[in-house]
């Protein structure tokens, strides 16, 4: 009685643990697929970097009234003070070191006779005036304005109401606001001093709840914290900037404040570079996260320049689809004329089946083999050179195996009744299999024609030997192109941005989504059939 | 049934698959705008035989034919285009198999393999084709919806229109209600009898009452071999061999 019952049970629980098993493993793969794609869409779409500076990052789009100028064309959306010093002082002689780009930069300042050029004199250099050499002299705001117009490398500062409404320039924020301490703050005792202050470090240092600098790694001096006077613009600039000082003594005025930092032992307070270089006091690092958007309709929209460092992937996106069509309109035909023969024409023979094993170990050959083969086939002893034909004959080598195996199997499960039924009415073989079986066979043959560009969207290897690297829009046949995934390999193996891999990235991803979703869509109309139209006129 | 205006005139027809030989010595003449029906148990050759009249078994491999089959006197196997043969020669199958198109352009496509490319005149043979199948008015307001989507019997009927819009001389129908339910099954039988009298029907069936109902003339099949071939109330009632009495009363097969 007991045993049937006990073998009944023990098979019971080995079925549980069993599934226990399959669906453990099965939410396993689906949870790391879906980890996958969360993590590079996410950080695709925001940055995160850890920026090391004596800079805070409160900008200012006025600073004292003033606006610091670039040409349109600068691929520069804000500027740090110590940067700026830098240009009007010979520090900088091109855009290299700042932008990457190779253009001279031309610093104009105006006449220090005038009151707004003594203005912007006492804003770079307060009392003492260094200008660098390579240093323009505009006589008035309009006219230096003309010349950051006209010229790509200038860069001027003016009274910022001069700039209202202004075409052809823009103004960028400045970032100036530093960490200021005494000279013993900083410095070394046995070798040793402070740190980068990390955001939370400095949120406790500012917060008043660090007594000694010893904690900070520095010298055993007490913390004696300074408020920024009320009422100044560096107190303003603070509160905008969420950068609030507690729990610290508030000196009167400004002057007082600048002379408890240089003769207080221990003191520390934030302050305007301008100011910390004119006093001569010593900064300390701030080191933090920056985060923001990364991908942004502008990265859509707009071209790429410096190899993908500037701008964004407009052309790229515009090559890619170009690849996909030609690669499409090349593989499509030969891969489903192929199946149809294999299917309907050939003999079943020993040739045909060598023929099938050789389709199928062509599917899995590396894509870099394909690659070496296209770049001396295509690119070398047919002159094709490195271009969108080189590439994406290379491309439709690669998927048509796919292409032709599924097309094949497609071909072979249309019901042998409707070639019967076309037959029977008098059809000849190419218009049963043109007509009828293809037709039938469709939702198949794309779903392989879907697998294989699926591949060829991806596909970076076969694409570096063949398709070259240019990022501007292919102009023809023959023209160099660059792809999404090869732009992403570019970006990080040159290591240009690693955010902007990221970003393309996750287009490359939406590209494939929304392919694959639409063509889904095209294989349920035609092949779905229930109550779909089908059209005649 | 001896007489010059057969339809299809067969002479000691004997049919190989590989090595199995499916069909022996058959022998049999086919009267023109009748209907014919052939019975006998599965695998007695009764499809294969059907299948021969319009060359449907070219498409096999290895199949192997000798013997005569005449139709209006003339060889199937010699000197005839086997796509001219097909036109004349309707076959309408067991399951329905519908294109994966409009009804509209199953019907049409007969036609249209045949060259016919005006939009006026496939219209008409559409329309007509579909109203001598009896199907016309279940499906005039969708005519351009796909043929996929009609029941089983209206996918039968609209098979039959899309044969009869070729305009042939035979239909050859190979159980072509046994898919279906009783009322579609009614229907096309009602559509036989119509049919008859502008074609020659030959139909294969596995149903005792549908071959007395609907046909002239029976051939009762059996292992290959045409057992006894006569008119339909002869086999019925008074049937010469012992085994055709015993298969129609049910006692095997």
């Amino acid at each position: 009685m007991h045993k049937p019952t006990s073998g009944h049970a023990s098979r019971l629980r080995s079925q549980a643990i069993a599934f226990a098993i399959v669906r453990g493993l099965s939410f396993l793969t689906i949870g790391i697929l879906a980890l996958i794609l969360i993590f590079i869409v996410y950080r695709g779409l925001r940055y995160e970097n850890v920026v090391r500076s004596t800079v805070l990052s409160n900008s200012e789009a006025a600073p004292d009234g003033l606006a610091i100028v670039v040409n349109e064309g600068t691929p520069l959306d804000r500027i740090e003070f110590p940067v700026l010093y830098g240009m009007y002082t010979d520090e900088y002689l091109n855009w290299s070191k700042i932008t990457a780009d190779k253009e001279d930069l031309v610093p104009i300042a105006l006449d220090s006779s005038t009151a707004d050029g003594a203005k912007v004199s006492r804003f770079l250099f307060g009392s003492t005036p260094q200008w660098g050499g390579l240093v323009e002299t505009a006589p008035d705001a309009a006219r230096a304005i003309e010349r950051v117009r006209s010229t790509l490398g200038a860069v001027a500062v003016l009274p910022a109401e001069d700039l209202a409404g202004q075409k052809g320039v823009k103004v960028i924020p400045l970032r100036r606001v530093v960490i200021a301490a005494n000279s013993e703050v900083t410095a070394l005792v046995e070798n040793r001093g402070i740190e980068d202050l990390s955001d939370p470090a400095l949120r406790l240092l500012m917060a008043g709840k660090i007594a000694n600098w010893k904690e900070l790694g520095g010298p055993d001096l007490a913390v004696h914290l300074l408020e920024p006077p009320a009422g100044t613009e560096l107190q303003r600039v603070l509160s905008d900037g969420g950068h609030s000082v507690s729990g610290g003594a508030r000196e009167k005025d400004m002057a007082a404040y600048l002379a408890a930092l240089g003769d207080q032992s221990g003191s520390v307070g934030y302050l305007f570079a301008g100011d910390a270089k004119a006093e001569e006091l010593p900064t300390l690092m701030w080191s933090g996260t920056e985060s923001g958007w990364n991908l942004s309709l502008s990265y859509l929209l707009e071209s790429p320049g410096l190899s993908g460092k500037v701008g964004g992937i407009s052309t790229i996106i515009a090559n890619t689809f170009l690849m996909l069509i030609l690669t499409g309109l090349m593989a499509a035909p030969i891969g489903v004329a192929a199946a149809v023969y294999l299917v309907e024409y050939a003999r079943q023979g020993i040739m045909i089946r060598i023929l099938r094993l050789g389709t199928e170990t062509l599917a899995g050959i590396p894509s870099i083999i394909f690659g070496l083969f296209g770049f001396l086939f295509f690119v070398n002893i047919l002159h094709f050179g490195f271009g969108l034909l080189s590439g994406c004959l290379t491309l439709t080598l690669m998927i048509l195996p796919t292409i032709v195996r599924t097309s094949e199997e497609a071909m072979k499960a249309v019901p042998a009744g409707l070639r019967e039924g076309s037959l029977a009415l008098g059809a000849t073989k190419l218009q049963t299999i043109v007509r009828v079986a293809i037709p039938a066979a469709a939702p198949g043959i794309l779903t392989g024609l879907i697998l294989g560009i699926g591949r060829a969207v991806g596909e970076t290897a076969a694409l570096l030997f063949t398709m070259g690297s240019d990022y501007k829009l292919a102009k023809g046949l023959f023209s160099s192109a660059r792809v999404l995934s090869s732009h992403i390999y570019l970006l990080f193996a040159e290591g240009i941005s690693f955010d902007r891999a990221f970003s393309t990235a996750t287009v490359l991803i939406l590209v494939v989504v929304a392919f694959n979703f639409s063509a889904k869509r095209l294989i349920g109309k035609m092949g779905g059939g229930r109550e779909k139209g089908a059209k005649t006129r | 049934m001896k007489d010059a205006s057969a339809k299809f005139d067969i002479a000691g027809l004997d049919l190989w698959y590989g090595q199995t030989q499916a069909l022996k010595k058959v022998s049999m003449q086919v009267g023109a705008n009748s209907i014919t029906a052939l019975i006998g148990p599965s695998g007695c050759g009764k499809s294969t035989f059907l299948r021969v009249l319009d060359r449907m078994n070219d498409l096999i491999d290895g199949v192997r034919t000798e013997g005569k089959v005449l139709y209006d006197g003339q060889d199937i196997f010699n000197g005839m285009d086997v796509i001219e043969l097909r036109k004349k020669i309707g076959m309408v199958f067991q399951k329905p198999n519908p294109f994966p198109m409009s009804v509209f352009d199953n019907v049409a496509y007969g036609p249209r393999v045949h060259g016919t490319k005006d939009r006026r005149e496939l219209e008409e043979i559409v329309e007509r084709s579909l109203v001598n199948a009896a199907l016309f008015d279940e499906v005039k307001d969708r005519l351009h919806k796909s043929a996929l989507g009609l029941s089983g019997g209206q996918q039968q009927r609209l098979c039959i229109a899309r044969v009869l819009a070729v305009e042939p001389d035979v239909l050859l129908m190979d159980e072509p209600t046994s898919a279906l339910d009783p009322i579609s099954t009614a229907k096309i039988e009602n559509l036989l009898e119509e049919l008859k009298r502008r074609y020659t029907i030959v139909i294969v069936t596995h149903n005792m009452q549908q071959a007395g109902r609907v046909s002239d003339w029976t051939g009762f099949f059996l292992s290959g071999e045409l057992l006894e071939y006569a008119p339909t109330k002869d086999i019925f009632f008074n049937p010469r061999d012992p085994r055709t009495e015993n298969y129609i009363s049910g006692r095997f097969g």
